[in-house]
This record gives C-alpha cells, structure tokens and sequence, in this order.
C-alpha cells in the first residue's frame, strides 16, 4: 500500500529526514513514533504530498507522489494535528464543502456524509455550528472529512494531542473501527501506550532516523535483549553502585533513591553473584526483578542509543577539530 | 456550470456573519455623507449662477464613482491578502491542499468570493447612483460602464492582495505588502515622466520641442499603468466625451499623424489598451499566487532535484 524508498528531507544543511525506508501493506493501522522533531510529520507531510522529498520516493497503491498529485490526492486523507474551523458553517455544510472539493455530486456526499457522521457519531450534530463542537468531536469530525472521499491511505498526525481521556478512548475506538474495515491507517503521536494497543505495527523516528520498524513484537524482541534489571534497596547506595560498576558486564542506566536500573549481559550465576555480594557488604537489598518490556522502555532504549550515537559522533568530530 | 466550492463556502459563511451587514452600512454611510457633502456644494453653486441645479446633479455621478472605486481599492486587497495566509494562520491550508482542488481553482474562488462581496456594496449603492440618472439625466449606459470599471478594480485589487497573501504567512504582513504594490502602481508609473521634465528643465542641451514631446509620449504610456490616470480618463470620457491620458499624447501625434501615439491618442483606444494591460497584469499575478501556494510545483520540484543531487 505504502512504499517508501531511502526518503531524505533537507532544509538548508538540516537533515530532517535521513535515508528513510518503510513498507505498510494493506489494512495495517502503522503508529509513527518519536520525539519531538524526530522527522514524522516531515515524513508525513512528504506522504500526503504537502511538501516534497529532498531525494528517495514515495509510492502509494503503485502511485508515485511526486509525480502524480492529482491522482495521489484522490489516494489520500490526511487529519492534522489541528483542527481549524471556518465560523458559521454547519457540520453538513462542512462535509458539503469538502466533499464538494473533491468533485464529488451533492447527492453522493450527502448519502456518505451520513454515513460517516454515524461512524463517527455526531449524526445528531448534522446542524450544528463546527466551533460549537468540542475537540474531541472535532477531531472525529476531522476524520470523517478526511474519508468522505473513500480514500485507500488515511494518515493523521498527532490526532489525540490535546484531547482528554474520554475524547482519546473515542477516538482510538473510531480508528480501531476503520482498521477492523480494511483501511490503512498510519497515525504520528506521542502518546506510545494507545499506539501499542491499536498500532499492528510501529517505527520508531529519532533525528531523522527509522531507528526500528516492524510489528511492535518483532522491534521488543529485538531491542530488548539485552536485559535491564531493577535492584531494589533501602541502605548502602554507593556501595551497591561500586559493587555493580565493578562488573564489566553491566551499565547503570539510572540510580535513584530506592533503586538501581542496570543494562547488563550477565548469566542469572552472575547475578545471583553480584546480589550475595551486595548482601555481603551490608547494602539492605529488598529486592530485585528483570524490568518489563513495554513500548515506553522500548521507546527510551531505542532513542537514548540514538542520543548516544549522536553523542558520540558530535564528540569524535569535537575531538578531531 | 459547476460553482467554485470555496466560493460556495465563503459566501454563505460570510452571509450569516454580521461583519457584511456592517460592512454594507458602513460603504452606504460613507456614500451617503460623500451625497450630502456634493449636494450641498452644488446647491450653493446653484445660488450665484445661472445654471440648472438639475444639470449640476449629473456631477453627483463622477463623485459617487470615484468615492465607491477608491473604497473597492482600499477594501479588496483587505479582503484578499488575508485570504490564504488567513487560511494559513486557521491551519485549514495543509487540508486544502491534499484535495482535489488545484491551486489556480483555490487563488480564483478566493478572488471572485472577494469580487461578488465587492460588487454586492456596489449593487447596495444603487439607489444613492441612480439619483444622478434620475434627477441629472445620465444615460443608464454608463450606470453599467461604472459596473465593469469596478469589476475591473476590485479585480486587481483582488489578485494584488491574493499574490501578497500567498507570498506572506501572516495576514497583517500580507495587507501591508499589498498597500506597497498599490503605492508602486501609484509612484513608479508616474516617476519617469517626472525624472524627465525635472532633468529636461535644469538640463543645458538643446533639445527640439518635437525631439522632446516624442520622449515625453513615450513615458507617458507608464501612465497606462497608473489607476488614478485610468480613473481620471474614465470619468473625462464620461462627462466631456474625450479622453483626458490621450490628449497628452496630442502634442505628439499632432506632428506625426499616422504614427503609433496618434492610434492610441484616438477614441477609446488608451482606454481598451490600458484595460488589457490591467486584466493582463491581474491574470500574471493570479498565475503567480497558485504557483506560490503549490507545495510541489514544477518550480518546487526542479529545485528539490537540484538539492537532491547533493542529498545521498
């Protein structure tokens, strides 16, 4: 369905958008997520031809972006992050107006209008003004626009940013809905929880980069291998953090005041090992358990390794000024 | 016929606002106290002359026209300049664009929806207008030639705020641009002919005075350009039956009398050629805003080419 090949965005010596390669087949709900100017609305944007790639391609439904605009706009419904409203015009009348913008005949948009105001469940808001609705039915509202025109690709950038619980919980029930009717879906945000539980598969975006893509199993399995442990404790921090530094196998990711988090690749002997000597040396360990792998640690680990390497390069090149 | 969807949309969203209804008030108060002020003067005219106050109200009709066309040009780049980088600021642009919409389709709906609002205070003012054809004896011709001279206004007006408004993001910035085109169309046609006479009076050569209205005529038609001109000529042709740009031109032609300025000094021709050029100048700038506001235009695309050469 969507195909993009070796992608790259520049603005000026910028690179917002860095040999970006991605496959969503057909019918997969695809989550973007990264950090604040990782490149996904960049991306998103060169997706939904608002703006065009600095080199690489984008083809959807076989159709190339770049080159076809006019058949490219019929492929695609795109929902920004904001949702700007004209005063005085009735959700009819706004779904009129861009139904219309698509070519389509009164008659048409009115049969689908309904339609998709009952999907998205503001029929009894037909007559409403549009800056009368809240946000979160705004943003279904948004939705319902953006497929007025039966599009194969529909791609919202960050839809649930500002929305409160209730608006969220409706909204990812809504694109669940859509994916449950074979639409592809791909969808940016912030907020990784709701991804991992409507997104069949994610990328993970981080200055410019697709640092991990694939269904959200497959990156955990593979991100989190190496294994993070979580030592729990009531006295002797400094000895327990020397006893663990003294190991050539681990990393202390964070020390707080309860608890050490470690990276490590020690066999659970070596473990066992380093927790008795802890215990030898008087540090009051109350516990200790392998951290969970959820989207956020996901998340943390995938971008800190970025940051990391970022680091790293900044500080060779430093060094070889 | 299929109508443009955004001028649908905007003319109903303006419609129900009460900014038209205020708009309108404000255009006819303004024309009525012009009335009043005009009246006044002709009836005190009319006390210490001979004449006919009658054939005095037929100058109610250059008065009211020009007040409506100076208020069409003050108004319509308003109107417009905010107009896309209005959409801009609401963020409905990005949504726009990824329809099927082209952007020549989007510039035009956003420049007639500016057109019909204009010509709907002009149409508002017709009752004020008509005095003078009812009362002053004007032929009801010329109620419809000023029609098409404030089409033609409110035209340009409209495609200098809506080139301003693709060029800016910000709606004031927008409106201040295109009060600066409007100054230029004002300035620099009129400039050249008055570096020349300011060169030619302290000048110490001795130029022929047929050498010097030549250059004169040829600087003069900058002024085909200039809107005052324009307006000046419309109303000269109107009240006197001749053409007011056109008998500058005279001086020249006089000594030439089969050559190119006697053709344009002669009948409507400066008029029919400085209309051209004001459609021509509109139609370049309409062009101009839909290629700025496509985000992936062919200019777009060469230019992405070039830097993705450099990108892998």
């Amino acid at each position: 369905m969507l195909q993009i090949d070796h992608l790259y965005k520049d603005y000026g010596r910028f690179r917002a958008v860095n040999d970006l390669s991605l496959h969503i087949p057909k019918g997969d709900l695809f989550g973007f997520v990264g950090p604040n100017g990782a490149g996904k609305t960049t991306t998103i944007r060169m997706v939904c031809g608002l703006m065009l790639p600095s080199a690489g391609s984008i083809v959807i439904n076989g159709v190339n972006v770049s080159a076809n605009q006019k058949e490219i706009k019929k492929q695609i419904g795109y929902v920004p992050d904001f949702f700007g409203v004209y005063d005085n015009l009735k959700v009819r009348e706004y779904m009129d107006f861009y139904g219309s913008m698509y070519r389509m005949n009164s008659k048409e948009i009115a049969g689908i209008s309904d339609d998709l105001l009952e999907l998205v469940n503001l029929s009894d808001k037909k007559e409403v003004f549009v800056d009368t609705l809240s946000r979160g039915m705004k943003q279904r509202l948004c939705v319902a626009r953006a497929l007025i025109h039966n599009p194969a690709l529909l791609v919202l950038d960050e839809p649930n940013s500002g929305l409160d619980p209730r608006a969220r919980v409706e909204m990812k029930e809504l694109l669940l809905n859509l994916k449950g009717m074979g639409k592809t879906i791909v969808i940016s945000s912030h907020i990784l929880s709701e991804l991992s539980e409507m997104c069949s598969s994610i990328g993970i975006m981080d200055h410019g980069n697709l640092v991990a893509s694939g269904p959200i199993e497959d990156i955990m399995e593979g991100v989190l291998e190496s294994n993070r442990l979580i030592i729990t404790l009531d006295e002797g921090h400094e000895t327990a953090v020397r006893i663990v530094n003294e190991h050539t196998k681990v990393k202390v990711d964070s020390v707080g005041e309860h608890e050490i988090k470690l990276s490590h690749n020690m066999t659970k002997k070596e473990i066992a090992g380093m927790i008795g000597m802890m215990i030898e040396n008087d540090v009051l360990v109350t516990g200790f358990h392998k951290q969970e792998g959820n989207l956020e640690t996901l998340f943390m680990q995938v971008t800190k390794s970025s940051e990391t390497q970022e680091g790293g390069k900044e500080h060779a090149a430093e060094s070889n000024r | 016929m299929r109508l443009n969807p955004i001028v649908k949309k905007d003319v109903k969203v303006q419609s129900r606002s009460m900014k038209i209804c205020w708009g309108v008030f404000a255009y006819e108060l303004i024309l009525a106290l012009v009335f009043f002020f005009a009246m006044t003067i002709i009836q005190q005219e009319s006390r210490y002359s001979m004449n006919n106050i009658y054939s005095a109200m037929v100058w109610l009709y250059p008065v009211l026209a020009v007040t409506q066309l100076v208020i069409l040009g003050v108004v319509v780049p308003v109107r417009t300049a905010s107009s896309i980088s209005g959409e801009k600021e609401r963020q409905t642009f990005d949504i726009m664009m990824t329809t099927s919409m082209t952007p020549f389709s989007i510039i035009a709906g956003k420049v007639t929806t500016a057109i019909v609002q204009s010509m709907l205070f002009v149409l508002a003012s017709m009752p004020v207008m008509a005095l003078s054809f009812i009362i002053g004896g004007m032929s009801w011709a010329y109620l419809f030639w000023f029609l098409g001279i404030a089409l033609l206004v409110s035209l340009f007006a409209a495609s200098i705020g809506i080139l301003c408004s693709a060029l800016c993001k910000k709606s004031i910035s927008a409106v201040i641009m295109s009060y600066g085109f409007y100054l230029f169309f004002f300035i620099v046609t009129v400039l050249p002919l008055i570096v020349y006479e300011i060169i030619e009076a302290g000048a110490s050569w001795n130029m022929s005075g047929t050498q010097s209205n030549y250059i004169r005529a040829w600087l003069c038609l900058f002024l085909m350009l200039n809107p005052i001109v324009y307006i000046v000529d419309f109303f000269a042709h109107v009240m006197m039956g001749e053409s007011w740009a056109a008998s500058i031109l005279d001086l020249v032609s006089a000594t030439q009398p089969r050559g190119l300025f006697h053709f344009i000094s002669s009948g409507y021709v400066w008029m029919i050629l400085s209309t051209v050029l004001y459609l021509a100048i509109s139609a370049l700038f309409l062009f101009l805003a839909a290629r700025r506001i496509n985000p992936v235009g062919r200019h777009v695309r060469r230019a992405a080419k070039k830097s993705g050469g450099k990108s892998k």
